[in-house]
């Protein structure tokens, strides 16, 4: 163990040049930022973008089925921020599915996730989430980054930097997209799981299971794997010789990661070639070898996950149900819950469950109040997120909102509270680990967040 | 008690940093967040004894200064700063604030707003004297090749030619280099290369940065920038110009085009934002842009409460907002449609506007005379009309086709009777389901960037009068949904024949009438391949629908086949069509409308198709209806259009090659008030009016409200030491990767004192006496400084890691455009040209996947634009080209102007892999094996001094020739693989050589460009 963490060490030595001073220091040694024993090694984020409605998944409100209808009651809504329902009457709307009661614990969940439910003494279920971005683009960059400020680092970034990977051979931030078939696909920027102001080395690399998996990753046409490594030794020898003359450890730097990219043009095809996985393990999780979906994004997360990735993102796009949320909901579960449980019963059984956080949740939530007759609008008082694992309690349910699901009224959890509480279980104190910057010791939590106890194990 | 020999104690040097850190947080400017009433940043207050007597400071008398007994305090109750700071001062620092207590507690300005102090010396004699301090000397001049390559990069963004190394190597003249400097300074190129920093500041993109991220017309402001550049206009009028350029008297076009630099924002088209929120943040985008490129202040900071570490209040912040209020613009910004952008400047040249004016003036003309002598709608002819409408007559007649085939490989499959899986969008709503095709043709497969599909058709036995093209849009089209690519289906030339015979078409017309989403649909009849009806985007629930009037009816038995070929040879790549049908029409002239809507509306077979919408109202008598719209459609029907469609397609071509720009239009100014805590939603807040910082003064305009331009000139005044401080270390880190001051964007207390403020003051203050550009960096290029070696030596590594001092020059890698231009260069890919529209090199397939509104691929460019200098590549903001990002190009979606230089694996995999990369590579070859010499060495020598300046070494030649042997060896085994390799990029391959041995050179050249010397500035 001791060896890898030198190796480690060494790696970000290496690579240090050229960075500024301020984050030079903190690169040294990534134990810097475990200021106590870690639950999770590694963050497995099943992103939910375009917003999924808290009411049709995790927040069952009989009483808003009661006032379906009716006119949403002033004393939520007076002063509150509003979307594309601005200038519109605004008429409750109750839940389109039913819950039901799954697993020992009896959590309540839509009846339409039977699959989750089998899970659902596994998982911790936060019904108290807020936010206070209610446009995608700015709420993505506030659930990614802690701030609505453009540039400034992703968590999958922040954790990468602080806790480096537990692999060589591949990024420690990987981000995988999948598009839901209800043709709601929000734009997702790639500043999303940009390093910011941390080195750029720390910023997510974008896989894809369908086509060249990294970009660039695969050799041009008519170049076979030997040629490849003997340009590569060509180039490393000539550089090797310059550096003898000049000895610019920028040049070292660049021998090292010529022989990383190596490295990766075949460990990175080799991680997405799911022809390899058993065909029981394929039907867990409803997976086709290149199909794009869902399901094969979280097989690959858990093969990314055995292999060291320490922060492994999967967007699965097209919750933003303005219309058509009955419908829209049933069709994203099929697309989702299956592989979500499979990814947890999967990490279950090889015993990695209890180091792996994974986190279920979107931007934000839905409007209780209709939007054209069937649809709800973006919603950030009150909304559902679950966690798994990596130090997460099982089989409760924490927080609440108010009767007709408009605000978290019971234990809410800010985005800065979710991302103290993920950093707290991963071991790091998220007052303290800071990047010095325009004055600030800038932080992913910004100036607050709490780290939620109440879920702990 | 001064230690003997020990200089005094710097204030700015030495104490502001430590209470900037430590103390200010709570006794410095904030007052919000100020403890026991005690502020410490200025010196009256610092030294004024409290209620009890006691002074924080007593200046010459640490004993009795609370701040020294204070940070000396032993009990954690006591002592400052307070453990729950966690922040702790180390003994050095307690000792130097206790001295500089008793030297009299001596206070200073922060420098960077302290007037500009001139010193006497040159760059080297001021750099000679703080080497000196520590004992360093400055390096010997860099050898001849070193110094050529390192000021042809630095200059122009490109590697010296071999030629001019070789001149540059003989010329023994006193202004050899001199010589050499000029010539670079004239050149375009640099003006190329000072643009591309200049963009980064500007935070130019070509694309609106929020949700949808749409082109939009900003390439016109870097054109003005480069002309700016290349005839050196003086800084303060190129301030001026961006600024307020449509402020100034007798503003020109060039002033307005340098105005949309107000502009460049990101806008949202997202449905449903909050506009006062958007209109925040766009007012907020430009005070953060100001400040730092201008100012080098963070009043971005101050948005939301008072600085915590600079003079700058939040009042500062909406203050300097004001002055862009009188922007004409709104929250949401449409991102298509008529109304796109806002206001948008026209840049037609004279003649340019000379034709418009005069076929506009024909059409009016045309349509005039058309509307006086069509023949009248009565009731007659309405009632023939609407009979055989409902009667079914105008009905189009979906064809079966009998076979489908296509020139360049795509696989066409028709769908008769056979099931297939839809998914189009009605009614805004993606549905999906499986129904028979009804004479659908799908391709799939390969996907060339240009196809020809021939449909054979055997009709019934009929009358026909027009064929009728329907694009089917489908969710899995990636291009907007009808195209197989690109962002937009085009249709070159469509023909048909029957019996060897070719149709002839009369009229072209398409249900997609909105010109901003559609090309004319005549460029599908006009011959012309360079020509083609296009659609760019358009409204969700239509099938785009040509109709193509016969100019004689074809009359058919029904044993005819008609052979229909669709030309799809368009710019964009892959811009063919995913789904089709063909359909015929007989009688009366069947409107263009999407059949599977017309068949919705059919159901109760009230609404069998082929007329217009409001035709079929008005003629049902419906009260709403627009009676215009019927002599409209008489009109179609009978006249002869063909006139004014050959007008109305030459009217578009010309508008759409007339450059536009974003405008700066001044309105009347908005209100602005102060944003308690940012929050758009607080308009409690105080109206404040344009002012710059209260700290640096007040603007003199009698009275009058403050403009643009008077913030510009104050800007560039004398009085203003700030803006050329900014500059000069802005454009000093260019020549040698680091700034006088590291933080470029912050000249404020957080930044870092310069290592050589004389230094950086004297060249602020020449900078400012005449604002010469060219001038400054002459004599940056020209000092010893500048041309000193970047050898180490071992003391000035140990005395001087960071090379802040300058005892050598530095190590950088080039940035992101230059590493691709020195590959182009290198090979004799590039594109000489300067200025125009962005380009789009290659790129990934796929990589725009996540964006949405619309959904859409990417196409590069053709020919010679795909060569073009990396400056002016496409600047997506939200997905900015990888190869490019992978390199640290920023994604401008906010102002940048220093560049991290990072070393990853991502770049060896695009310098390996990229087909840039690769073709350079084979280019490079081809060149280097007909132009080298006869032997593999001379070849090496004449590859490596186009890429590097110089000749390779024995030793590296063994290394390549081994290269070169191996892979020769490999190729002559499995000759496709050559092939393959030598066909990657579309210059044409040159077929002079051997493909093993040019694919072998290949590898060589390949290497070269992946040297890390190759792409470093020594």
């Amino acid at each position: 163990m001791q060896e890898v963490n030198l190796k480690r060490r060494a790696f970000l030595s290496k690579s240090c040049a050229g960075f500024g001073l301020a984050a030079l220091g903190n690169l040294m040694g990534a134990s810097d930022y475990r200021h106590h024993a870690a639950k999770a090694k590694r963050v497995i984020f099943l992103y939910q973008a375009g917003g999924p409605s808290h009411l049709e998944t995790f927040d069952s409100k009989p009483k808003l089925a009661a006032m379906h209808g009716k006119p949403m009651p002033d004393s939520f809504t007076k002063g509150q921020q509003i979307a594309q329902l601005q200038g519109k009457p605004l008429i409750c709307y109750g839940p389109q599915q039913n819950f039901a009661r799954f697993g020992k614990s009896g959590q309540e969940i839509c009846e339409l996730f039977p699959k989750i439910g089998s899970v659902a003494d596994d998982i911790c279920i936060v019904k108290s989430m807020w936010t206070e971005q209610i446009n995608h683009d700015p709420a993505h960059t506030i659930m990614n980054t802690g701030s609505i400020i453009t540039g400034r680092p992703s968590m999958g970034s922040w954790i990468a930097y602080g806790l480096g990977a537990e692999t060589e051979d591949l990024p420690g931030f990987v981000v995988m997209m999948s598009s839901g078939r209800g043709g709601q696909n929000q734009p997702i920027a790639a500043r999303q799981w940009s390093a910011g102001m941390l080195p750029s080395k720390f910023q997510g690399v974008k896989f894809n299971s369908v086509g060249d998996p990294v970009l660039y990753v695969r050799n041009p046409p008519g170049v076979t794997r030997d040629m490849q490594k003997d340009s590569i030794d060509a180039v490393n020898r000539l550089n090797q010789k310059t550096y003898a003359a000049i000895e610019d450890p920028e040049i070292q730097t660049r021998i090292a990661q010529y022989e990383m990219a190596f490295r990766m043009q075949s460990s990175v095809p080799d991680l997405v070639d799911m022809s390899k996985e058993p065909t029981n393990v394929m039907e867990m999780y409803g997976a086709k070898p290149g199909d794009g979906s869902f399901a094969s994004n979280c097989l690959l997360a858990r093969r990314l996950a055995q292999r060291g990735v320490r922060f492994i993102q999967l967007y699965h796009r097209d919750w933003d149900h303005h219309g058509g949320v009955k419908d829209g909901i049933a069709a994203k579960s099929q697309e989702v819950d299956q592989a979500t449980a499979a990814l947890i019963t999967d990490l279950k059984q090889r015993g990695m469950l209890d180091d792996t956080l994974v986190v279920w949740g979107g931007e934000f939530g839905r409007t209780p109040m209709s939007q054209g007759g069937d649809g709800r609008d973006h919603h950030i008082k009150g909304f559902s997120y679950f966690m798994a694992g990596g130090g997460i309690k099982p089989g409760v349910t924490y927080g609440a909102t108010d009767d007709l699901g408009y605000a978290a009224v019971e234990n809410p959890v800010s985005v800065h509270d979710f991302h103290a509480t993920m950093l707290h279980l991963l071991g790091v104190n998220h007052l303290r680990m800071t990047v010095k910057y325009q004055g600030l010791d800038v932080r992913l939590t910004g100036v607050s967040g709490e780290v939620v106890k109440g879920i702990l194990a | 008690m001064c230690a003997y020999g020990q200089k005094p104690v710097s204030f700015n040097r030495e104490i502001r940093p430590i209470m900037a850190d430590t103390c200010f947080r709570c006794h410095g400017p904030d007052s919000g967040s100020r403890m026991a009433g005690l502020r410490l940043d200025v010196r009256e207050e610092a030294i004024k004894p409290n209620r009890a007597g006691r002074a924080p400071i007593v200046p010459g008398k640490p004993d009795e200064s609370q701040i020294v007994m204070r940070v000396f305090h032993a009990s954690p109750a006591r002592v400052m700063p307070p453990p729950s700071a966690h922040k702790e001062l180390t003994a050095a620092q307690k000792e130097t604030i206790r001295r500089w207590v008793a030297e009299g507690a001596r206070y200073e300005g922060h420098w960077a707003y302290e007037p500009l102090k001139k010193a006497d010396g040159s760059i080297d004699t001021l750099v000679a004297a703080k080497l000196g301090e520590v004992g360093l000397k400055r390096a010997a001049e860099a050898d001849r090749r070193t110094l050529i390559r390192r000021v042809t990069l630095d200059l122009t963004g490109l590697p010296p030619t071999s030629a001019g190394v070789e001149a540059f190597l003989s010329d023994r003249s006193q202004d050899a280099y001199a010589k050499v400097v000029d010539r670079l300074l004239a050149s375009k190129a640099h003006a190329e290369k000072m643009t591309m920093h200049w963009l980064d500041a500007v935070r130019y993109g070509d694309t609106s940065g929020f949700h949808g991220d749409n082109l939009y017309p900003s390439w016109p402001y870097r054109d003005y920038v480069l002309n700016s550049f290349l005839k050196n206009k003086s800084f303060d009028v190129f301030t001026r110009e961006q600024l307020a350029g449509d402020l100034l008297p007798g503003a020109g076009v060039e002033q307005k085009v340098g105005a949309a630099f107000n502009r460049l924002n990101r806008v949202s088209a997202e449905g449903g934002l909050q506009p006062k929120e958007y209109l925040a943040k766009y007012g907020a985008d430009r005070v953060r842009t100001v400040s730092a490129v201008w100012l080098g202040a963070t009043l971005g900071c101050a948005e939301c409460h008072d600085h915590k570490f600079d003079p700058l209040l939040a009042r500062d912040f909406y203050s300097m907002k004001a002055f862009f209020a009188d922007i004409k613009e709104t929250g949401l910004v449409p991102d298509r449609g008529a109304k796109a952008w806002g206001s948008l400047l026209s840049l037609p040249t004279p003649e340019q506007k000379q034709k418009l004016d005069s076929i506009v003036a024909r059409i009016d003309a045309l349509k005039a005379s058309m509307e006086k002598t069509a023949p009248k709608v009565d009731e007659a002819w309405k009632q023939r009309l609407l009979a055989d409408y409902e009667a079914g007559k105008l009905a189009w007649k979906i064809q079966q086709p009998l076979s489908a085939s296509s020139k360049n490989g795509a696989t066409l499959k028709i769908y008769n009777t056979e099931e297939v899986d839809m998914s189009p969008y009605i009614g805004g709503i993606l549905r999906q389901f499986r129904a028979p095709g009804n004479g659908l043709v799908i391709a799939s497969g390969l996907n060339p960037d240009n196809e020809t599909y021939t449909v054979t058709l055997k009709p019934s036995a009929g009358t026909w009068t027009s064929l009728g093209l329907e694009v089917v849009q489908d969710d899995n089209n990636p291009g907007n949904g009808v195209a197989r690519g690109a962002d937009r289906l085009c249709v070159t030339e469509v023909e048909a024949m029957v019996g060897g015979k070719k149709l002839a078409f009369s009229l072209a017309t398409s249900n997609v009438s909105d010109p901003t989403w559609e090309q004319p649909a005549r460029s599908a009849l006009d011959g012309n391949s360079s020509t083609g009806w296009g659609v760019v985007t358009y409204g969700e629930n239509k099938n785009p629908f040509l109709a193509l009037r016969l100019k004689s009816p074809l009359v058919t038995t029904g044993k005819e086949t008609i052979t229909v070929v669709i030309r799809q040879d368009g710019e964009a790549r892959k811009a063919t069509i995913g789904r089709f049908r063909l359909a015929l029409s007989s009688g009366t002239y069947s409107w263009p409308e999407g059949t599977e809507i017309t068949a919705q509306r059919n159901k109760n077979g009230k609404n069998p198709g082929g007329l217009p919408d409001p035709v079929v109202k008005a003629l049902r008598g419906d009260k709403e209806a627009d009676a215009k719209s019927l002599e409209q459609h008489r009109l179609w029907l009978e006249a002869d259009l063909s006139e004014l469609a050959r007008l109305e397609q030459e009217r578009y071509y010309l508008e759409a090659s007339i450059p536009k720009v974003l405008e700066t239009e001044r309105v009347e100014p908005a209100e602005t008030r102060i944003l308690p805590r940012g929050n758009f939603l607080d308009e409690t807040g105080a109206i404040v009016e344009p002012a710059i910082p209260v700290k640096f003064g007040k603007l003199e305009t009698a009275g009058r409200r403050a403009t643009r331009l008077d913030l510009a000139n104050w800007i560039v005044s004398k009085d203003n030491p700030m803006t050329a401080r900014v500059q000069v270390n802005r454009i000093w880190r260019l020549f040698f990767g680091v700034g006088l001051s590291k933080v470029l964007d912050d000249l404020g207390s957080q930044s870092e004192l310069p290592v050589n403020l004389d230094l950086l003051d004297t060249l602020a203050a020449d900078f400012q006496s005449d604002w010469d550009v060219r001038r400054l960096v002459r004599s940056i290029v020209m000092s010893d400084t500048y041309r000193q070696s970047s050898a180490p030596s071992r003391q000035s590594v140990e005395k001087d890691p960071e090379n802040r001092l300058l005892a050598r020059q530095s190590r950088i890698r080039v940035d992101a455009e230059v590493v691709h231009d020195i590959a182009l260069s290198a090979s004799g890919l590039l594109t000489e040209r300067f200025g125009g529209p962005s380009v789009r090199p290659y790129q990934p397939e796929g990589y725009l996947g996540a964006l949405n509104f619309p959904k859409r691929d990417y196409s590069a460019s053709r020919g010679k634009d795909l060569y073009a200098r990396g400056l002016y590549a496409q600047w997506q903001r939200t997905f900015l080209h990888p190869s490019l990002m992978t390199f640290d190009a920023p994604s401008r979606e906010e102002c940048t102007v220093n560049r991290v230089n990072s070393n990853t694996p991502l770049q060896a995999l695009v310098l390996l892999n990229d087909p840039i990369y690769v073709e350079a590579a084979r280019v490079f070859a081809q060149k280097m094996l007909a132009e080298g010499g006869k032997t593999i060495d001379a070849q090496l020598d004449w590859a490596f001094s186009r890429a590097l300046g110089r000749l390779a070494s024995p030793e590296e030649k063994v290394v390549l020739r081994e290269l070169y042997t191996k892979n020769l060896e490999r190729f002559k085994g499995d000759p496709s693989s050559a092939r393959q390799l030598l066909t990657v990029g579309d210059t044409p391959l040159s077929v002079k050589t051997k493909p093993e041995e040019l694919a072998a050179a290949a590898t060589i050249t390949r290497a070269i460009l992946n040297l890390h010397e190759t792409i470093t500035r020594n």
